[in-house]
């Protein structure tokens, strides 16, 4: 699993990414492993995938907009389906028409994404019925959020340290992203990205600069280079 | 109220939750603030750990930034960090201790600022395993004794059923999913705080109280309310700004 997380963030990022799913889906010890890009909505698009059987699944829930994958990205939590001929017909009607005539039988959804942030959704598919170990589900979520950090990576230098998955576990980064989303006008992912941007700009940390909106002490603006104004000491209240 | 009403109270609530459509971060929450009324305790926070096995926070008896603070400063080291891996409780952990203080270099500082004299990990059990902890913290310096400790355990347990809540417990796919949903709304309901914030210019603490005050008294659930938010599904001209600021503990 390590070394599929330094192919994601390898050096060479513009040829190679195709062999992250390959090499994941050996890592993780499945059949099929495809990654796709919520882009607006509840809307995603296949980014990245495998094997046949794990893209033509995503095409097929891509088409009737109903599936596990669409329910781990609204939902935010796993979808974990064990046996795809086990599953109620209500539950996705169009899908278990469909269902024995695909080449996947079991398939498995991780959200990728940092609370009402979405970005997308990694698809383990089995060609056999079977459920994941333990080890395998948390090896997957491993990897879901190294993708969901390399699917909100701004472009520029890796720095580490700067803004580790760890330091997302301070509430106050997901405020600030709240406050951002609403001083700049934009979508929440965007929000993150500008506090990102800024802390890279300012060689501070993500959890530093939040600190700051939250307390007021900063307001990022909106010229889009990244650069923040400090709140002057007279509009402080 | 009597301890033995304030905890015939608590399950009275957790039937409830054991039905359908209960909202597991406000019950955290409630219990939370009874853990402290029964304890007698000056905080309290339920901690669950994510896949990296790091413990992130899903409620705490307050709200307040410097709590959700100390306990998120405990991704890597304190008493809580300590419990979860090895499965033991650590109780009545003096903070004044220059041993603690050695031991856990960045949390003891941070915790004594908050003014906190003694903090209680307690694990959430679940079968075999450790899925998060109970934090308890006391700024007077009064030991629990054991029957303390029992009702600790027990309340530790609540929250694990609370958080396992469903029919099909016997499903472990369902399981993983239930525990990263939880921690999913944790964090919406974060960034719901900074655009609630900064829509009406008020601090993070103001802003969840007002929104928690709206979604209890028109029966929505936190989290549901929280993801209607962040979707723009829901006007929050809806809810009433000022309410009256809760007083300082």
């Amino acid at each position: 699993m390590a070394q599929v997380l330094r192919l994601l963030y390898g050096a060479d990022q513009s040829h190679g990414v195709p062999d992250v799913t390959t090499a994941g889906a050996l890592a993780l010890g499945v059949d099929g492993l495809s990654v796709s890009l919520v882009t607006g909505g509840d809307q995603t698009e296949l980014l990245w995938s495998s094997h046949g059987a794990a893209r033509r699944f995503e095409d097929l829930q891509f088409t009737l907009g109903e599936g596990p994958g669409p329910d781990a990205v609204r939902g935010g939590a796993m979808v974990l389906v064990p046996d795809l001929a086990l599953v109620r017909h209500q539950r996705w009607p169009a899908l278990t028409m469909e269902a024995p005539d695909l080449a996947a039988r079991a398939v498995f959804c991780f959200p990728m994404g940092i609370g009402a942030i979405r970005t997308g959704v990694l698809t383990a598919v089995h060609l056999v019925p079977g459920p994941l170990t333990d080890e395998q589900i948390t090896d997957a979520q491993v990897l879901a959020s190294a993708l969901t950090a390399r699917a909100l990576d701004t472009g520029g230098p890796h720095r580490d340290g700067v803004d580790s998955p760890h330091t997302l576990v301070n509430a106050v980064v997901h405020q600030a992203t709240g406050m951002v989303s609403v001083q700049l006008d934009v979508p929440l992912p965007q929000a993150l990205l500008r506090l990102r941007a800024h802390a890279y700009g300012s060689g501070r940390s993500l959890t530093d600069i939040s600190q700051d909106v939250v307390a007021r002490r900063l307001r990022l603006d909106n010229t889009g280079n990244g650069n923040g104004t400090p709140v002057p000491v007279s509009d402080k209240d | 109220m009597t301890r033995e009403q304030q905890l015939t109270q608590v399950f009275v609530e957790v039937a409830d939750s054991l039905i359908d459509d209960f909202d597991l971060i406000d019950f955290l929450q409630q219990l939370s603030e009874r853990c402290v009324e029964l304890l007698d305790v000056a905080a309290c926070g339920v901690l669950l750990a994510d896949e990296r096995d790091v413990l992130q926070v899903l409620a705490a008896s307050d709200e307040h930034a410097r709590l959700l603070e100390l306990f998120a400063l405990q991704h890597d080291q304190g008493p809580c960090v300590d419990c979860y891996q090895s499965g033991q409780p650590r109780t009545n952990v003096n903070l004044a201790d220059p041993d603690t203080a050695r031991r856990w270099a960045q949390f003891t500082p941070a915790a004594r600022l908050c003014g906190f004299v003694a903090t209680n990990a307690i694990p959430l059990r679940l079968r075999g395993r450790v899925i998060g902890v109970l934090g308890l913290f006391q700024t007077e310096d009064r030991p629990l004794g054991d029957a303390d400790i029992t009702l600790a355990q027990a309340i530790a347990d609540v929250a694990t059923i609370a958080i396992l809540q469903q029919r099909t417990l016997a499903h472990s796919e369902l399981e993983r999913g239930q525990l990263q949903y939880a921690l999913t709304s944790r964090i919406v309901l974060e960034q719901v705080k900074g655009i609630l914030a900064e829509r009406w210019q008020v601090t993070t603490d103001e802003a969840f109280t007002a929104f928690r005050i709206y979604a209890r008294s028109h029966h929505h659930q936190l989290a549901r309310l929280a993801r209607q938010i962040t979707d723009g599904e829901f006007d929050t001209d809806q809810i009433p700004r000022a309410p009256d600021p809760r007083p300082h503990r």
